[in-house]
C-alpha cells in the first residue's frame, strides 16, 4: 500500500503525536539524556539538531520502544507508554529508520520491503500479492528496481531508499529518521523530500536528524537543538538562523567551519597516476597530486571514486602505473603502499576504517606495530602509550582512557582515530580520504578540516573524495569530477562552484553548454 | 558501466545477453555443482557395480539416510538463524533410550505413548537449548555443546549404560513399512516437504531468514528474535527425538551412544547443501542434496569396497569443497 493511501488522514493536523516529559537516561552512570521535555505535532517535520553524542539516537530509541528511560514519561497520541517494547511502539505507528542501514542482504528486495507485514492465506504466504505490493510501493516514489533482485546487488543509495520506503509504508504515524541523507546524492535527497512532504500532508509526525544545514531549512517545520543530552531550544525553523543553530549545537560560535587554504608553494609531484583503469570500469584516469595539495574528487554516489582510491591504495585490482615521489609503485600491494607512506581513511569506517571492538591504543598503533617491537619480539607498550597519547592529543580525540573500545566513541571521534592512526610514526606522503565527514557533527568536522589542512601545510599530498559540496569546494585546491570511472573535467580553485561540479558529475560540460 | 541512469540502482549491471561465455558456463557449473556431483557419483557407481543401481539398494540408501535427513533438516532451521546445534547426536541417544524404556514388551504403556515420550525428551532438550540461546543469550555453540553432554549423561543414567531391549512388536514395527514405503523414509519425506513449505512459503520461514540475515533489521521490522530462535532449537530437538525413536526401532534397542557424532553429519549435510553458517542463506533443497550426497557416498564407497578410513577422507574433502564453491559463488561479481 502506498503511503498516500493511508486511511487515517489528519483529522486535526496539530494534535500532539509525541509528548516527552522529563525523560532521563544514563548508561553506566553516564547521563545521555537529561530531563527531555518536548512535544511534536502530527503533520510536522521536526529536525533534531545536535552533535554526535548529544543524545538524539537515544531519544529515538526510547520513542521507538527499544530502550526504557530511567525516569520521565512518554505519551504517543495521548497514550502514556508504560512498557517500552519495540513491537508495542510499532503497533502504535512508530517507525524508525536507523542510521546504520539495516537491509537483509541475502533476501530479495520485496522480502526486505514486506518483512514484518507479510500477507498470508491459510498459513501460506501470498507471494505474488506481496511482490506486487512491493513494486507498487517503489513505483510510488519513482524508484524502478526489480523486486526480485537480491538486496545485496543494490548500491548504497538505493538500499537507503528501500529502507526509508520500508519504514514509511508501515502505516506509520510517527517516523524517526536518523540521518537519512548521509549516503544520498542530491537527486535522491530530493526524492526523499518528496516522500517526506507527502507523509507530512498525510498527518505523519516526522522526527529527523541531520547534519546538513541546507536540509534543515528545506524540509523542517521546527528545530529541536540538543546538546549534552538536553534539548536546549525547540522553535519553529523560520525563527532560527543557521548561525544560531550551529552556535547552540556546539555551545560556542564556530566562526569558520573551513580553515584558510594554504597557498601551494611546491610544484613537486607526490603521486603521478597514469592510465589507471580500475577493474569493472572502461575508462582510465591520469592525474598528479603535488606536495601540500588537496585534490578533491567530486561526483555522484556510485561514480567510481571509492574504487579509484582503493586501487591507488592497493586494495583493488587495476591496470596502469603509479609513481610516488618519482618511484614506481607496484599496483595491488597494500603493504608496499603503506610502507611507501600512503595512508587511507576509507569510506565506511565501521567496515574498514577502524576495529570497533579493539581499544583506542590498539587501533592507533595497529599499522605500525613493527616499530614497537623489541629485539625479543615483544611489544613495547610504554612507547606505544606515549606515541598514542601524543597523536590523540594532536588530533583532539575526546576519550576516557586509552583502553576504551573505539566502538564506544562518537562518530566524529571514531573518524579522528581512523585518521590519527596514520600520524603515529611521522606524517604520510599521501593521505587518501574517502567521505571523511560522513555522519559527523559540525564541531568534529571543523576540527577534522583543520587537521587535514595542517597536514597539507606540512607537505602531505591529500586526495579527498566527498559528496559534501561545501567541503569539496572549501577544502580543495583543485577538483576532478568523476563519472563512471572517468575524469569528466578539472576545476581550478577559482572555478569551484557547486553547479559546475554537479553539471560535470551528471555528464554535462562545466559551463552549462551541452 | 552500460547503464545510462545517473545512479544505476544495481551496483553491477548485468552482462549483456548472448552466447554464454566460458565464465558463465563456469558459474553455471558451480551453481549446480551439487547436482552434478551427485549425478557423477550415481553414474560412476552404477557403471562400476551392478548391485548399486537396484531398487532395493536405493531403498537401503534412503533408509540409511532417513535419520540424518531429519537431523539435517533441524540443522537447517537452526543454521539459517545463524545458530548451530551440536546436541542432536546425544538427543538421538536419549530419545531412543526413553522411547525404549516405555516401549517394553510388558505393555504398561502403549507404543504411541512410548513414541510420544521419546520424542518429548528430545523436544525438551531442544527447548532448553532454545531457552538458553534466546532468553539467556548463551552463545549457541556453548549452549548446545553443554546440552550435548547433558543429554548424553541423561541417556546413560536412564539406561544405566546398558542397551534397552525387549521392545514391543508394535514399537519395532516402526522400522517396517507403510503403503509399501519404509516408515523412516515416509517420515523423512513428510518432514522435508513440510520444512520446505515452512521455510519457503510461510511467515515463520521468512522470519527465520530475516533473523539470520540481519537480526537488527529483523527486530526493527517487528520480528521477534527470541521466539524465532527458541522455536528453531525446539524444532531441531523434536526432529532429533523422532530420529532417535526411529533408530531405536531399527536397532531393536535403545542405546545411549546410538547417535554419537551424528550432529556433525547433519551439519555437514546442511553445509554441503549451501546453508551459510553465517545465517540467512540457503534452502532446504540444498540440504536434501547434501544428505543424499553423503548417503550415496557412504553406500557407494562401501559397495565398491573402499576402506572406511578412506571414506572419511573423501567425505571431509567434499565438505570443504562444497563450502569453497559456496564462497566462490558469493564472492560478488568482480
Amino acid at each position: 500500500m502506498s503511503a498516500a493511501a493511508i486511511a487515517d488522514m489528519p483529522q486535526a493536523a496539530g494534535d500532539i503525536a509525541v509528548d516527552c516529559s522529563s525523560l532521563t537516561k544514563s548508561y553506566e552512570g553516564v547521563p545521555v539524556l537529561r530531563d527531555i521535555s518536548a512535544r511534536f505535532l502530527r503533520g510536522t517535520v521536526n529536525v533534531l539538531a545536535g552533535e554526535n553524542g548529544a543524545g538524539k539516537s537515544t531519544l529515538f530509541k526510547i520513542i521507538s520502544g527499544q530502550v526504557t528511560p530511567d525516569s520521565g514519561h512518554l505519551s504517543l497520541f495521548g497514550e502514556g507508554i508504560r512498557r517500552f517494547d519495540a513491537r508495542h511502539a510499532q503497533g502504535l505507528g512508530v517507525s524508525i529508520i536507523p542510521q546504520e542501514l539495516a537491509p537483509i542482504p541475502d533476501m530479495k528486495v520485496w522480502q526486505n520491503l514486506m518483512i514484518g507485514r507479510e500477507k498470508s492465506g491459510f498459513g501460506l504466504l501470498r507471494r505474488r500479492q506481496m511482490i506486487e505490493e512491493a513494486a507498487a510501493m517503489m513505483e510510488g516514489v519513482g524508484l524502478s528496481v526489480d523486486p526480485n533482485l537480491p538486496m545485496k546487488r543494490l548500491n548504497v543509495a538505493t538500499t537507503q531508499m528501500i529502507e526509508i520506503l520500508k519504514a514509511t509504508s508501515r502505516q506509520a504515524k510517527i517516523i524517526l529518521m536518523d540521518e537519512p541523507t548521509s549516503s544520498l546524492s542530491g537527486r535522491e535527497v530530493e526524492q526523499l523530500f518528496r516522500v517526506i512532504r507527502r507523509l507530512r500532508a498525510d498527518g505523519v509526525c516526522i522526527l529527523y536528524t541531520s547534519h546538513r544545514m541546507e536540509e534543515i531549512e528545506a524540509i523542517s517545520d521546527t528545530v529541536a537543538i540538543m546538546r549534552d543530552g538536553a534539548i536546549i531550544r525547540h522553535a519553529p525553523t523560520s525563527t532560527l538562523t543557521e548561525r544560531a543553530i550551529i552556535a547552540d549545537m556546539v555551545g560556542r560560535e564556530i566562526t569558520e567551519l573551513f580553515p584558510d587554504r594554504q597557498i601551494l608553494e611546491s610544484d613537486k609531484p607526490v603521486l603521478e597516476v597514469s592510465n589507471l583503469a580500475v577493474k569493472g570500469y572502461k575508462s582510465s584516469v591520469s592525474f598528479t597530486v603535488k606536495a601540500g595539495e588537496i585534490l578533491g574528487l567530486g561526483g555522484l554516489v556510485g561514480a567510481g571514486r571509492s574504487e579509484m582510491l582503493e586501487a591507488i591504495y592497493g586494495m583493488r585490482k587495476a591496470t596502469g602505473s603509479l609513481r610516488l615521489d618519482g618511484r614506481d609503485l607496484p599496483l595491488g600491494h597494500m603493504k608496499e603502499s603503506i610502507k611507501c607512506g600512503i595512508a587511507m581513511v576509507p569510506e565506511d569506517r565501521k567496515i574498514s576504517g577502524i576495529l570497533t571492538s579493539l581499544s583506542i591504543i590498539d587501533n592507533v598503533t595497529l599499522p605500525h606495530l613493527n616499530s614497537f617491537v623489541t629485539p625479543g619480539g615483544l611489544l613495547e607498550n610504554g612507547k606505544r602509550r606515549t606515541q598514542a597519547l601524543d597523536v590523540l592529543k594532536r588530533t583532539k580525540v575526546a576519550y576516557a582512557t586509552l583502553g576504551q573500545k573505539v566502538g564506544h566513541l562518537s562518530g566524529g571521534n571514531q573518524q579522528k582515530v581512523a585518521l590519527a592512526r596514520w600520524l603515529v610514526t611521522g606524517t604520510p606522503r599521501l593521505l587518501i580520504l574517502d567521505e571523511p565527514t560522513r555522519g559527523i557533527d559540525v564541531g568534529a568536522r571543523s576540527e577534522l578540516y583543520r587537521l587535514i589542512n595542517d597536514l597539507a601545510a606540512q607537505g602531505v599530498a591529500v586526495l579527498l573524495a566527498s559528496s559534501d559540496m561545501p567541503e569539496l569546494i572549501n577544502l580543495s585546491h583543485r577538483v576532478l569530477v568523476i563519472r563512471e570511472g572517468a575524469i569528466m573535467g578539472e576545476l581550478k580553485k577559482n572555478e569551484l562552484e557547486q553547479e559546475a561540479i554537479l553539471r560535470l558529475a551528471m555528464g554535462r560540460s562545466s559551463n552549462g553548454k551541452q | 558501466m552500460a547503464s545510462n541512469s545517473i545512479t544505476p540502482a544495481v551496483a553491477n549491471a548485468a552482462e549483456p545477453k548472448g552466447l554464454p561465455s566460458p565464465r558463465q558456463i563456469g558459474r553455471f557449473a558451480l551453481r549446480y555443482a551439487l547436482v552434478i556431483i551427485l549425478a557423477v557419483f550415481l553414474v560412476t557407481l552404477a557403471i562400476s557395480n551392478h548391485t548399486f543401481l537396484t531398487f532395493s539398494n536405493m531403498n537401503v540408501i534412503l533408509i540409511q539416510v532417513a535419520a540424518n535427513a531429519l537431523l539435517a533438516t533441524g540443522a537447517t532451521f537452526v543454521i539459517l538463524t545463524g545458530g548451530i546445534d551440536l546436541s542432536v547426536g546425544s538427543i538421538v541417544g536419549l530419545s531412543g533410550v526413553v522411547g525404549a524404556l516405555f516401549a517394553q514388551d510388558d505393555g504398561v504403556l502403549t507404543c504411541t505413548e512410548a513414541v510420544i515420550l521419546g520424542i518429548a525428551a528430545g523436544t525438551a532438550i531442544g527447548a532448553f537449548n532454545g531457552a538458553l540461546v534466546a532468553f539467556a543469550r548463551v552463545p549457541p555453540f556453548v549452549a548446545t555443546l553443554g546440552n550435548m553432554t547433558v543429554a548424553s549423561g541423561l541417556a546413560f543414567v536412564a539406561s544405566d549404560g546398558q542397551p534397552i531391549s525387549g521392545l514391543s512388536d508394535q514399537f519395532l514395527a516402526l522400522s517396517g513399512k507403510v503403503f509399501g514405503l519404509s516408515i523412516p523414509v515416509a517420515v523423512m519425506i513428510v518432514v522435508v516437504v513440510l520444512a520446505w513449505i515452512i521455510l519457503a512459503r510461510t511467515k515463520f520461514g521468512m522470519h527465520i531468514y530475516a533473523v539470520g540475515g540481519n537480526p537488527q533489521a529483523a527486530r526493527v521490522a517487528g520480528v521477534s528474535l527470541r521466539s524465532n530462535r527458541f522455536l528453531v532449537y525446539t524444532i531441531s530437538g523434536f526432529l532429533a527425538g523422532v530420529a532417535g525413536v526411529i533408530l531405536a526401532a531399527r536397532a531393536t534397542a535403545g542405546i545411549a551412544t546410538n547417535g554419537t557424532g551424528y550432529e556433525l553429519n547433519a551439519i555437514a549435510a546442511a553445509v554441503i547443501g549451501g546453508i551459510s553458517l553465517a545465517g540467512g542463506r540457503g534452502s532446504i533443497i540444498g540440504t536434501v542434496f547434501g544428505f543424499l550426497i553423503i548417503g550415496v557416498l557412504d553406500n557407494g564407497l562401501n559397495i565398491i569396497n573402499v576402506s572406511p578410513f578412506y571414506q572419511l577422507i573423501v567425505k571431509g574433502l567434499i565438505i570443504i569443497g562444497a563450502v569453497f564453491v559456496d564462497s566462490v559463488m558469493n564472492r560478488g561479481d568482480d
